[in-house]
Order: structure tokens, then sequence, then C-alpha cells
């Protein structure tokens, strides 16, 4: 399944970057995040709890930012399982300064199966939809909060 | 059988069922509650085909409530594969072993002191997997290179068998046409309200087990289930609530997880409880077979078809396992459907893909086989320029040909094919409505008629199953047939009737049948009659036929009930005739009362001679057992097993159903409306007749939801989309039009009664009329419709399509 997507922070392209490269502020911004781990660079484990379509559940999985060209673009490769079943997905994250904003675009394909998929599958397009953007506005908040 | 005379066998009366169920005071699994129960959850795979690289327990075994966990490693030290009669079987466990085939495959079972810590637990449970490829189309499965199911079998082909009866290729030669056909039937389902429950109990001491579970039968999964997990079969005691909220065939599919919480049960040394979920259910529980067929008739320019030829493809999913092959087979004595052809060869071949297993399906292999045949009649009638119904009426068995003997061994009892099918022509009007619609067409509108007539085999032969093996496989083995089911009656100290059978209803009402049937035999009132109706594999007289399955109780279970009746009536008789000092040729029982034929006034009451029978031992003839009981497992006498050229009686009994359907299509959304339908059945005698209209009506609108609404939807990684009501949609009442039922009653001359099954019938003939009509609605766009269903998201992109070949 294919999802993307564009978010426009108002800050600029460099602080921006600093963040989203931020562990810490990752699982801040993370919807559901209850743990994530720097296991080595740019390799991580997280811990997830979340509902998709009346599918709630805990999922541990591994992210990775990957092909990195700060401040451009970045690739985000991430599985997940748990109970309801498991989630694997890869995306394309570009950055690109728009006067004192900048424009996040992002592309991506995500994988799911077990429950998640024979319950959730047709919601789960605007599900991710949704938490990205939860995401992404976590991430405004603490852009403004880090100052 | 004498004919006695009939006050209740005929009439509507009211179930004696409802009261309890309405007032919600039924006994179903849910509700049996046993000391120190305890609760399983299963860990279903989230993938289609992988490798089980690794399972770790550890953490799981320490969270709360939990008492042990069975992971397929240790069920496999525990138990065998379940034998299943094809030449190269795969290895079905209860539980994946080493490797998973489809989502929802049981990959460990956890039980707890609640289902909420196994549930709980199942989180902790770490599995590693190593996916597979996938396949799951039934055609691209048995292409060279496609992902391989099964290491042992090396290919996708769990069986695979040719047949040939009468000379299809001198039809061919004798043919002026031959018109060809491909076809696909679906995947779909029955899901009853209640789902699949077992309760297990492992006693260490005696080593025996008592397993409560809502299986419908046939028991012979009892005798499979106690060789595969190494019990002998006194040993492990199979009991069913005397209520099951409906079974459908889905049901005779549940014998896995009797297994598999009977191993919890030992694991535990105690008592398991597991109640499936609705989401397990709809993901893992078992579906209807679906079907690619290949179909030809060869036929000459009257409309006569002097043969067929036939290439299906079953799917049975990740593995096979009893009673399929039967859905290929089970159709074979009526395989050539209500029409006198008298040559056939055929394909069979069933194959695994990554979807969910399967188990009989109300219609089981006749849906599929009539979607296809009465398909193709439709289509030769186009071809040639005939009408729909003259080319069936042309090729109808007639009435003074029965006993009909079929190309394939059917033999078909009773019946009359031409007068029931005008009868559904005339309840639509045929002639007139066919003017209609030539008038609504001039007018741009879609209108369709569609017609099928199908033969609807009841009472299972288990003979049909063997044929999935050869004919020189077959001789290495004891041949199998018979059809028995089993009825005792009492009469107890104070003249009451009982019966207790174990023909395990799931809503069908034998019990208030069986009252019907009972008091015309003892002249006595229904509701003096009591019934019992558990499976009880202890207590209860049963053999490997027992349950309710392919329409079975209707004849077989209620000739068994009346000839157990009549052996007490018999004893009876001889007891009331010593007593009189008459003749027991003379002796006549009526409305309770047992007299000298011709002289009413020499009587004596039933009640009395029960008395005797129970209370003055010492004053029964000399020689006569004391009590009165009768007992019966009877199986007909036509359950023969196949012969040298695979011909076999597959079924005993068999109906017919005409269909006649008239649709709307409405072009802007694909939409389909019926304008009119009648639906007319031979089920032989009608011994009530509200219950059969319940029957008629089901089948009716479960067959509606496979033509229009419902399918097991996967995604080509294996991924089942339909696990919740959301995504599978069963039709509603909302859904349900309006269907005039009409009867001829043609009986049977091999049941008691006259009897023959109907639980199926629609399920039969209602796909393939829906299919008719909406084909001939769309005719004049040159749109053909082969597959199912037919919601209006298809039939919309088949107009548009067809707009833009124009």
């Amino acid at each position: 399944m294919k999802i993307e997507g564009t978010y426009t922070f108002s800050a600029p392209q460099a602080r921006v970057w600093e963040v989203l490269n931020t562990p810490k502020h990752l699982q801040e911004a993370l919807p559901g995040c209850e743990k994530l781990e720097e296991r080595e660079p740019g390799k991580f484990d997280v811990y997830l709890k979340i509902g998709i379509a009346a599918v709630k559940g805990s999922y541990k999985g591994k992210m990775e930012i990957a092909d990195a060209e700060p401040p451009h673009r970045t690739r985000l490769i991430g599985e997940g399982k748990g109970l309801p079943g498991f989630v694997k997905g890869e995306a394309l994250i570009q950055l690109t300064p728009q006067d004192q904003n900048t424009l996040i675009s992002y592309q991506g394909d995500v994988q799911v199966g077990g429950l998640l998929a024979g319950v959730g599958q047709r919601m789960i397009g605007g599900v991710a939809k949704m938490l990205l953007e939860h995401f992404f506005k976590n991430m405004e908040k603490i852009l403004k909060l880090a100052g | 059988m004498p004919e006695i005379p009939r006050k209740w066998v005929g009439k509507s009366m009211k179930r004696k069922e409802d009261l309890r169920l309405l007032a919600g005071r039924g006994n179903f699994m849910d509700d049996i509650r046993l000391p120190n129960m305890k609760q399983a959850a299963i860990l279903r795979s989230p993938y289609a085909h992988a490798w089980i690289k690794g399972i770790d327990i550890s953490k799981a075994l320490e969270s709360p409530g939990v008492l042990g966990i069975l992971t397929g490693a240790e069920v496999a030290k525990m138990s065998q594969p379940f034998p299943v009669g094809v030449s190269a079987p795969p290895k079905y466990y209860c539980c994946a072993v080493d490797k998973v085939r489809f989502v929802g495959e049981p990959v460990a079972v956890v039980v707890a002191d609640n289902r909420y810590l196994a549930e709980d637990a199942l989180d902790l449970i770490e599995v590693e997997y190593d996916p597979l490829p996938v396949v799951v189309d039934i055609e691209e499965a048995i292409k060279p290179g496609a992902p391989i199911l099964h290491e042992n079998i090396g290919s996708n082909i769990y069986n695979h068998r040719f047949f040939k009866y009468g000379d299809m290729e001198k039809a061919c030669r004798e043919a002026d046409l031959v018109v060809k056909g491909k076809f696909k039937f679906p995947k779909y389902g029955s899901t009853p309200i209640e789902t699949y429950g077992v309760i297990a109990s492992y006693n260490p001491f005696s080593d025996e087990y008592v397993v409560y579970n809502n299986y419908q039968g046939p028991f012979v999964n009892h005798s499979l289930v106690a060789i595969a997990l190494g019990i002998p079969e006194n040993k492990m005691r199979w009991i069913v609530p005397a209520d099951i909220g409906g079974g459908f065939g889905t049901k005779t599919g549940m014998y896995p997880y009797v297994a598999l919480i009977t191993l919890g049960a030992k694991k535990i040394g105690g008592t398991v409880k597991w109640i499936e979920d609705r989401r397990e259910h709809l993901l893992a529980s078992a579906t209807g077979t679906d079907r690619v067929t290949y179909m030809e008739a060869a036929v000459k320019k009257d409309g006569t078809i002097l043969g067929l030829k036939d290439k299906a493809i079953d799917n049975t999913g990740g593995y096979i396992r009893p009673p399929e092959p039967g859905c290929a087979y089970r159709s074979t004595g009526n395989h050539t459907g209500a029409y006198q052809i008298r040559n056939l060869d055929r394909e069979v071949l069933v194959v695994g893909t990554n979807k969910c297993l399967t188990a009989p399906n109300r219609g089981y292999g006749c849906q599929e086989l009539y979607f296809s045949l009465e398909r193709l009649v439709d289509m030769v009638a186009a071809q040639l320029g005939m009408d729909p119904a003259e080319i069936r009426f042309k090729n109808f068995i007639q009435a003074n040909q029965f006993p009909y003997t079929t190309a394939t061994g059917g033999v078909y009892d009773a019946g009359d094919y031409p007068k029931a099918f005008q009868m559904a022509l005339d309840m639509i009007d045929y002639k007139k409505i066919r003017e209609e619609q030539k008038k609504a067409r001039a007018e741009g509108r879609l209108m369709g008629i569609g017609l099928s007539s199908v033969v609807d085999p009841s009472v299972t032969n288990i003979a049909y199953v063997t044929i999935g093996k050869t004919v020189e496989e077959r001789r290495q083995e004891r041949p199998k047939s018979g059809s028995g089911e089993s009825a005792v009656v009492k009469v107890d100290p104070l003249g009451g009737v009982h019966v207790m059978v174990c023909t395990n209803p799931q809503g069908q009402g034998h019990e208030t049948v069986i009252s019907q049937i009972v008091a015309d035999e003892f002249g006595i009132d229904p509701k003096d009659v009591t019934v019992s109706n558990v499976v009880d594999t202890h207590d209860r007289l049963y053999s490997i036929t027992t349950g309710s399955f392919s329409s079975r109780f209707a004849s077989q279970g209620t000739t068994a009930v009346v000839r157990a009746a009549r052996q007490v009536k018999e004893k009876m008789l001889k007891i009331a005739a010593h007593m009189l000092e008459a003749n027991v040729e003379d002796m006549v029982l009526q409305e309770g009362k047992v007299f000298v034929k011709g002289s009413p006034e020499k009587s004596i009451r039933l009640r009395h001679v029960a008395g005797v029978a129970h209370w003055d031992q010492s004053a029964l003839p000399e020689g006569m057992d004391a009590g009165l009981f009768g007992a019966s497992l009877y199986s007909m006498p036509t359950s023969q097993p196949p012969d040298e050229l695979d011909r076999v009686n597959s079924s005993n009994t068999y109906g017919f159903v005409a269909e006649a359907i008239v649709v709307e299509v409405e072009p802007e959304t694909g939409q389909v409306k019926f304008l009119k339908w009648a639906s007319v059945h031979d089920a032989g005698t009608i011994i009530n007749p509200m219950i059969v209209e319940g029957q008629v009506m089901g089948s009716l609108v479960h067959a509606l939801g496979g033509t229009l609404y419902e399918e097991f939807a996967y995604d080509e990684n294996g991924q089942c989309l339909t696990a919740s009501f959301q995504d599978y949609l069963v039709p509603t009442a909302m859904e349900v039009p309006k269907v005039e039922i009409g009867h001829l009653e043609t009986p049977s001359p091999l049941t008691a009664l006259g009897s023959k099954g109907t639980g199926e019938a629609c399920s039969m003939s209602v796909p393939v009329a829906i299919g008719n009509a909406i084909a001939d609605a769309l005719a004049p766009l040159g749109v053909a419709i082969d597959e199912l269903p037919l919601g209006p998201n298809k039939i919309w992109d088949l107009i548009q399509k067809s707009k833009k070949k124009k």
C-alpha cells in the first residue's frame, strides 16, 4: 500500500533536520511510542502501543534511518510486530526550504499482515496518514518549545 | 413399510425448541461450566507462508495465571497428522509445526486461569518467521515455478483423477456443436451465530478424556481425532449439547480444534475451555471450497445434450483435510444433473494455496457443479437460438424413468422434473414475462430471466469420498459405504414415550419433527413424546455417519426413528395379544389403545401394556424380555461402495429444485433488483411445512449472500481482507426479496415417510439462477457472466467494458 503526503513546518530546514534526527524528540513525537532505544547510530528499537480500526495492541519493532543526506533527504525503514499482526514499510522523506518554512514530503510503501490486515486494511491508509499528521504536529510543538 | 393414519405428519406444528430458545434458556457450548475449568487462547500466524525459525515462550510462561503452553513442536510429539483420503497427503497437524501455510493458522495455544490472562500471554510469545513467497490463485498454484506449500508432496496438487463414464468421444463425433465455458466459483462460507467451542477434560488417573464440543458430524472424525492423538476411541468421550447455533457445514471443520484443546487438557492435566471469537472464525475456521471449472457440452442442433466434459480445480487452501476432497466428489452420482446425459469425461484436481482451509458449505460440491452446468446449458440454448426453458424440457429425465440410474452411478429415487419445472414457469407467468422483457429491452432497460433446474442430493453415502483414490488404491483397503443414523424409542412404566437420538441438530427442529412422527406411530399427542437429542459417544448409539450434514435428517434420521418405534409397537402388540388372548395379526394400535380388529370393545390402553412390561414382568409372553424399547441404526441399502468403473451412488435420496427469477439491472449503479422469484421444490413427503419453509428460505438467503455479497478476499500476500462483518458482507432481512415457494411431493420409496432432504436445496439452484438472470439481462451488451460474487462493482465494470468495446 502506497502512502504519500506533505507537511509544512514553520522552522528553517536545518533546525527541522536536527530535531527529526534526535532520538529523544522522535520518541516524544511518535504517537503511542513507549520507548525508543538507539542500538547503534541510526538504528532503533521501538515499542509502540496503538489502535488501528478497533485493533489495539502493542508492537515491538526496528526502525532505521538510512541513506541520510543532511539536511535534504533520508530514508526511513521500519518493521514492527505484535499480537494484531505485523507492519513493514519504507519511506523516503525530503525536506525543502520555503522561505523561513520547511516543506516535508514523504512517499512510502507499507505492508501489513495478520489481524491488522484482516480487519483494518481498508482503513490503514487513512490511519497511517492520521498518525503521521500527529507525528508532525508533535514535532512542530517540540520545535517551538525548543525554541 | 406399512402405511398408518397420519394425524401430525404434514402439519405445521409449532417448534418445541422455540420457547426455550426465545427465553434464552438454550444450552449452548458457552453455557457449559465445569469445575476448575481453565481457558485457552490461540496464537495465530500473521503470515500466509513462512518458516517458523523459533518460538520463545519463556516470558509467556511467567505471565500471571498461565498454566501451560503448547507449540507445534510439542503437538508433533503428542500427535500424528490427520489421515485424509488422497494418495499424497500433506502433514496436517492441529497446530503448525515448522511452517505456516495460511494467515490465522494456529502456532501455539496458551492455557491460563481465564481468557484475559491467556490472551495477555499470547502477546509475550516471540515467534521468529522467515517469510516465503505466497500463492493465492488456483491456477497459478499449479504452474511450474509456483511456491510449493508442502515439500513432501513436491507440488501443490493434493489429488488428481480422471474419470470416463460412457463414451464422450463418440458423443463429440455425433454432436453438431460443442459449447465451452470457464467458470469460477468463489470462496465463501457460513457464518453461524455460534462459533466453534470446545471444553476438554483429561483425567490423569483413568487416562480418559471427556470433550464437550459443538461439532456437527459426521462422527467419522471422532475416529480420525482418536487416530491422530493416539487415544483409544472409547477413552475419548465426546458430548455435543442439545443446542448448536448453526452449522451449515462449517462445523464439520472444527475437529482439529477439538484435537488441539484436548491436547491442551492433557498438558495441564485438567479441564480447558476455548470459544472461538468471530475474527478467528472468519480468518481461520473453514470456508467453502472455491473452484475453477472448464466445462464443455456436446450437443445436437435440436438441443439434445449428448455428453459433457468437465475439468474442475478445487482449492482446499494450505492443507487438505477430511471430508475433502469430498467437494470434488460429492456430486458424482448427480453430476449430469436433471438430464439424460449418458457420457461424461471428468478430470479433478484438488490443489493448495496459502488460504484458509475448507469444509463443506451448504450445497457442498453441488453449488460449484451447478454454477457451471446450468450456466453452460443456458449458453448452449443461446448458441442454438433456443429458449432456456425449452432446452431443459428437451433433456429432462422423465417421470416414468424412476428409479433412474445416472451414467455416474447415482440412483435417483423419485421425481417429476418437467412437472416441477413447469410449476416454476407458471408461477412467474413465463410467456408473459418474456413479452414484457421484449418491451423493456426496446426501452433500453436491462431486464433478465434466470432459470435453473437441479437435482438436490441428500443423505450422503460415505463411499463417495473414497473415489479420490484410484480403483487400484481402493483395492488395497476395505471398502467404505453407508449412511446410518440411529434412534432409540422407549416407553416408560407409565406409558410415556421417550426418543433418544443423536442427530445433532443445529436449529432444524428435530425435536418437533420426531414428536410428530412418533405421535402418529403410537396414536398419541406430540406433547406426550419427549425427545433427548445429544451426541454422547459413550451413552448413545452412533456410527461414523452420525450427525447433521448433507440434509440427512428428514429422510435418514426419520427412518431410523420410525424403525425403532415400530419395534416397540410390535412388542406392545404381542403383549396386548397375549393379554387379550387374541392373535397378534389381528391387533390394531390407534389413539393410544390396542384393540382387536373388528371388536374395538376388546381393547387395552397403551399405558397398561407398558405397565405390564415394567410392573408385572412375569405376565409377559414366555421368553420375552421385560421393558419396552426399540433401537435402530439404519443405513439405506442404496449406500454401496464405488464400483470398478468409479460409479457410485453418492447420495441416497434425490430432491429437485426449479428456480425462476426475474431481475432488472440498474445500468448506472450495477445494482440488481428482483422483480419476481419462484422457487419450486420436490423434497418428497413434507413432514412439517413450516420447518421446510424455514429451510428453503435459509438456504436461499445463504445462496443470495454467496451470489451477490460474500467472499473471503485475500491480497497478493495471502492476507485475508475479510476478517470482520464490516468487510465480509452477509445479507440481512433488508436484502431478502419476496419469494414465492411451491412444492411438488413425489414420495421417496426409500424412506419411512417418503421424505427427502431439503436443507441445502437453494444453495445449489440460486447462485446459477441469479447468474443466468443477470446474464440474460446483460445479453444485449454482449457481456459474459462466468464468476461470482456479482456485486454492483463487478456488474458496473462489466457494463463499462462492454461500452468500451462498442
